[in-house]
């Protein structure tokens, strides 16, 4: 500040004696390379303000400084906003994490680092959003033992309490120590992948999910995301041992209360072993097996698990169950009392289980959301569901596209529906029934 | 986290909790706050909105609210059907997926089917083959063998034929489903373009309709606001003109008050302008009295000033000395305690000596005492030898006296007789036939004559005998004297003190009165006996005196107190005199020698002062014929002498005479 002036001065008394003498200024504060000086000392422009506050300096300081001694809950609610605005996003977490909660802190991390980010699916909350892109982030990029566990396990502690949801979108199998090898027979490698020694296990959610307390949604999809023409068949690998891991990990997460598992080729075997840990499960109330190979057996397990759990949607769509398997999820449903939605679209559940399933619904008292789509479904079926739905007074949504209903079923549907109160919606598309589709809104 | 809201700026304005405080408290109530004003005001403008023009505007209102639900349900009726169009798509690939699955299932069915006669037939033919080996087993001639082993051989391509055309056809179809999976997975990459298709369609159409629709509610609410805003503009134009001309009137008031209060304060100004110059005058007389008496103040602080420090000086001075003299009585006083101390162990050590000279003093008393005793004893044996050893001394020269009288008269007897040729009479000589020291009678007090009196009749022969002497001494009845005495018991009782009266209480009547009586002599100024008796004359007298007016035979003991005033005015002595006789102590009977004197004078005045002058002038007289007499004797020495001179010179003349004769 002193400096400042004295050199304005000193140059204004220059400026002065040069313009006594009669000479050119500016030829001559160039020549001498005190162009910038002169300049200042004859800006018009220049006024006090210019000069920083003192106040505005500390501050300064105490950004640039900020990696080495974080000074943030010490200011006043002014200065904390003055420095919040100008703190790097280039901070390491273990500072930044839990001292600083400022949204618009974690917004232009947020923004720096990915191009399009809706805070509207994270509450809000722009905190919550970084962290769990980046945990995400992480995970997605794990290679088994090529990564270490602690890069996980080292920004568990930061992000912890602001963890809820993650959407896992890929996970990476370990990298093949022969590549060359597989080359050479394909079809002899494709054929054994599941038997073979090294082993092809995934990220292990063991050490993670106890870690953090206020998890709710976990999507899990145990696959490569992207891998264009580099495509091999045990990218796509859900071993035994992952759902192994995967079940013990759900089991120890007790705040969960959403998991999705899409196309990871979730069979029977592993169906039953997720749900076996899934039972009485204190908060879990979704579970979606969309786009698996689930067929009867899983499904029964499913059904075991409707009643001795708080489920409220259950998504079991594009899989392979066929009428055993739905006459078992009919049965749980006829007892459930908590089950909302339920989709089973795209499955083989045939008349059979259509059938079971309109029987059920006679009995159930909860279900709002019912898709069937999809479903091989005939006039049987129809006429099931048409005398079910004079007794319901529940179901809202009722999905029976691409069904063979037929005309006749179609008609017997209307009619039943005229007696219902409660139905609003009712898809009917490519059923070959007369009207194309039918919207009752009562 | 918080929404911007409407009324920060009025909340800035009110003091009261901060959001931003450091109190989590604090900020809780003025979030509190901030939630209540904002219910607040939205309530109030509802009821501001409700109260003015309540039926236009709700028309107005529902005309609005009428077109916020149109387009309400228009967007809801577009969403579904654009939904559904979206959908739609979904559930086609739904519908192709379901019947690629049932051709798939069926392709699959075939294909076991297949695959399972092909086994079964080849089967067959395996079972043949092996059957055949064993024939061909049988077989002894090459040739046979030969040929079963051609059949064989042609059975086995066969089988194998029938697999190849099987691995064939089967690879056709991997072929044939790898095409259809590349349609599939064009027509899903169509289906997808479809799908965003429609997606951005319909949101552009939503989009449209929405700002249609938003358009078309502004445009109401727009006009509402229009219709409200010139009513409001109206009411408002109508409330400022009033306002106007109230300010106005208000002005026009005040204008006038303006007036009124300048001329009364030009007034009060002038007032107040007298005023001020007379006060001004007056405070400028008192400023120079007061400097005057300030500038004397400033001599007599200045002079004050002066003596002070001049006293400051002194009194420095003094506190040094007084600092020596402190420390010089310091170092006395620590002597002294030195001293002191000294002395206080001294003090002990002579309080024990004391102590031990005190055991011994008092041995010493014990032992005088005794000595004292003894000595009284002897004292006593000696007075009695004195007394004799005076009474002989007394005689003896009382003979000497009586014998030097005898010689004095002699010798008078003989100058009268024989000088003056005179008849000599001898002069009464009382003392002469005495002999031994005079006896005299010991004078009793007061108190012992009256107990005397008291106690007469318990005593009467006593009293009878000194019956006569008691009429002699004073002229006065002793019973009289009693009576008086009695009288004065009982009515000068005032003069003895109550203390003593107490003390006497549980005596004897006599006792009693007798102590009392000598309370009242004391008081009075009686000594002795005679003065009793003086006194009880005076009473006789004094009643005497009064009996012609009082017939009673002794005084009225109303008379008393005045004529005991009387006695005590004529008779009283001054006191003290008397104190000195007092019975000594050793309890000797003093001799009184106080006649003594007399009795050797009235000795020693035999020859009286006539004589005595007598004497002289015959002493003078025969001095003058001594003188007389010598001068004769020395003038008869002289003639003697004169004689024997002349006879002398008789004879030197004579020898002269003789001598010249020689010459």
């Amino acid at each position: 500040m002193l400096h400042w002036w004295f050199r304005r001065f000193s140059c204004m008394s220059r400026s002065q004696s040069s313009r006594r003498t009669g000479s050119m200024r500016p030829v001559n504060a160039a020549a001498d390379g005190r162009k910038m000086r002169s300049i200042i000392a004859e800006d018009s422009e220049w006024s006090l303000e210019l000069v920083p506050l003192l106040t505005t300096l500390c501050l300064q300081h105490i950004i640039k400084h900020f990696r080495e001694k974080p000074i943030l809950d010490e200011l006043t609610p002014k200065y904390k906003a003055y420095v919040l605005q100008r703190l790097p996003t280039s901070l390491p977490l273990t500072i930044t994490a839990n001292l600083i909660s400022d949204e618009s802190y974690w917004k232009r991390c947020c923004e720096g680092r990915w191009a399009v980010s809706d805070v509207s699916t994270y509450d809000n909350s722009w905190k919550r959003m970084f962290f769990e892109r980046h945990l995400e982030n992480i995970i997605e990029f794990f290679i088994p033992d090529a990564t270490d566990t602690k890069t996980v396990l080292d920004v568990v502690p930061l992000c912890r309490n602001y963890v809820k949801r993650l959407k896992v979108s890929q996970l990476l199998p370990p990298i093949r120590e022969s590549p060359r090898f597989d080359e050479d027979d394909r079809s002899d490698c494709a054929s054994d992948t599941g038997s073979e020694g090294p082993s092809m296990d995934h990220f292990d959610f063991r050490i993670l999910l106890d870690k953090l307390p206020n998890l709710e949604e976990l999507n899990v999809v145990y696959g490569v995301k992207g891998c264009g023409m580099n495509f091999e068949w045990n990218l796509f690998e859900f071993t035994f041992r992952d759902c192994e891991f995967l079940a013990k990990a759900l089991h120890s997460c007790k705040t969960l209360q959403v998991f999705r598992i899409h196309r990871s080729k979730v069979d029977d075997e592993k169906c039953c072993l997720l749900v076996s840990q899934l039972l009485d499960h204190p908060s879990l109330q979704e579970l979606d097996f969309s786009h698996n190979h689930i067929s009867d057996r899983g499904a029964r397990a499913i059904g075991k698990l409707l009643n001795r759990s708080q489920l409220k949607r259950l998504v079991v769509c594009n899989n392979q169950i066929r009428g055993p398997g739905a006459q078992a999820l009919a049965h749980a449903l006829s007892k459930n009392i908590t089950l909302l939605s339920l989709n089973l679209r795209l499955n083989r559940i045939g008349d059979e289980g259509g059938q079971a399933l309109a029987q059920a619904l006679v009995k159930n008292k909860t279900l709002v959301n019912l898709h069937l789509g999809g479903n091989n479904m005939t006039e049987p079926t129809a006429v099931a569901l048409s005398q079910a739905l004079v007794e319901n007074c529940t179901l809202k949504n009722l999905n029976l596209s691409n069904n063979k209903l037929g005309v006749d079923g179609g008609k017997v549907l209307e009619e039943g529906m005229s007696h219902n109160s409660s139905l609003v919606e009712c898809d009917i598309r490519l059923t070959d029934v007369s009207q194309d589709r039918s919207i009752t809104v009562q | 986290m918080l929404q911007p809201e409407p009324f920060a700026g009025e909340e800035a304005d009110e003091p009261g909790p901060s959001v931003e405080s450091k109190n989590q408290a604090e900020r809780i109530t003025a979030r509190r706050l901030r939630i209540a004003a904002r219910n607040e005001t939205k309530t109030r403008q509802e009821l501001g909105e409700d109260s003015q023009g309540k039926e236009d505007i709700q028309e107005e209102t529902r005309k609005s609210q009428k077109e916020v639900e149109k387009s309400k349900r228009h967007m809801v009726k577009l969403q579904s059907d654009g939904l559904e169009l979206v959908t739609n798509i979904q559930v086609a690939v739904d519908a192709r997926e379901s019947d690629r699955r049932t051709e798939l299932e069926e392709a699959c069915r075939l294909r076991r089917d297949k695959l399972e006669n092909e086994a079964k037939s080849s089967q067959e033919k395996f079972e043949e083959i092996t059957r055949k080996w064993t024939d061909a087993k049988m077989k002894q001639t090459p040739l046979d063998l030969r040929d079963a082993m051609n059949s064989q051989q042609q059975l086995c391509e066969q089988i194998l034929g029938d697999k190849n055309k099987l691995i064939s056809e089967l690879q056709q179809e991997l072929k044939a489903s790898d095409d259809h999976y590349v349609k599939d997975l064009k027509r899903q990459a169509k289906d997808i373009d479809l799908l965003i298709e429609r997606m951005e369609e319909q949101i552009s159409s939503l989009k449209k309709s929405y700002r249609e629709d938003l358009q078309q509610i502004e445009n109401s609410f727009d006009e509402e606001r229009r219709t409200l805003l010139t009513k409001h503009r109206k009411k408002w134009g109508h409330q400022m003109k009033e306002q106007s001309e109230k300010e106005l009137r208000n002005m026009m008031q005040g204008l006038s008050l303006l007036e009124e209060h300048e001329d009364l304060l030009q007034k009060l100004r002038v007032w107040k302008a007298e005023e001020y110059n007379t006060d001004k005058i007056r405070m400028d007389t008192e400023v120079q009295n007061l400097r005057k008496k300030l500038q004397e103040v400033k001599f007599n602080c200045h002079l004050n000033e002066e003596k002070l420090d001049y006293k400051y000086e002194v009194l420095k001075k003094r506190e040094e000395e007084n600092a020596i003299l402190k420390s010089h009585l310091k170092r006395k006083i620590i002597r002294m305690q030195d001293v002191l101390n000294n002395l206080k162990s001294k003090c002990a050590s002579q309080e024990k000596q004391l102590k031990t000279e005190e055991q011994s003093l008092r041995n010493d008393y014990t032992r005088i005492k005794q000595q004292y005793i003894d000595m009284q004893k002897k004292a006593r044996h000696f007075a009695a030898l004195d007394a004799e050893r005076f009474e002989k001394l007394w005689l003896i020269n009382e003979d000497e006296v009586k014998a030097l009288a005898h010689r004095v008269l002699e010798t008078d007897r003989i100058i009268h007789e024989q000088q003056l040729g005179l008849a000599w009479v001898s002069p009464p000589l009382p003392f002469m036939e005495r002999s031994g020291p005079i006896e005299h009678k010991t004078l009793r007090t007061a108190s012992q004559a009256a107990a005397d009196t008291l106690q007469e009749e318990t005593r009467g022969d006593l009293v009878e005998e000194s019956e006569g002497l008691g009429d002699t001494a004073s002229g006065v009845n002793r019973r009289t004297v009693k009576r008086i005495l009695e009288l004065l018991c009982d009515e000068l009782g005032f003069l003895v003190e109550s203390k003593l009266l107490k003390l006497v209480s549980h005596l004897e009547k006599n006792d009693q009165s007798l102590i009392k009586l000598d309370a009242i002599f004391s008081a009075i100024g009686i000594e002795s006996e005679k003065d009793v008796y003086t006194m009880a004359e005076f009473l006789m007298n004094y009643r005497q005196h009064e009996e012609t007016t009082n017939n009673s035979d002794f005084i009225h003991h109303n008379d008393l107190l005045v004529a005991l005033k009387e006695f005590t005015a004529q008779y009283c002595r001054p006191h003290g005199v008397q104190a000195s006789q007092k019975s000594s102590v050793l309890g000797l009977i003093m001799r009184d020698d106080s006649e003594d004197a007399a009795h050797w004078e009235s000795i020693a005045n035999v020859i009286p002062e006539s004589k005595l002058r007598l004497w002289s002038a015959l002493d003078t007289a025969i001095n003058k014929y001594h003188t007389v007499l010598t001068e004769r004797a020395e003038l008869l020495v002289e003639t003697q002498n004169v004689q024997q001179q002349n006879t002398e010179l008789r004879q030197l003349l004579h020898l002269y005479t003789t001598s010249k004769v020689t010459v």
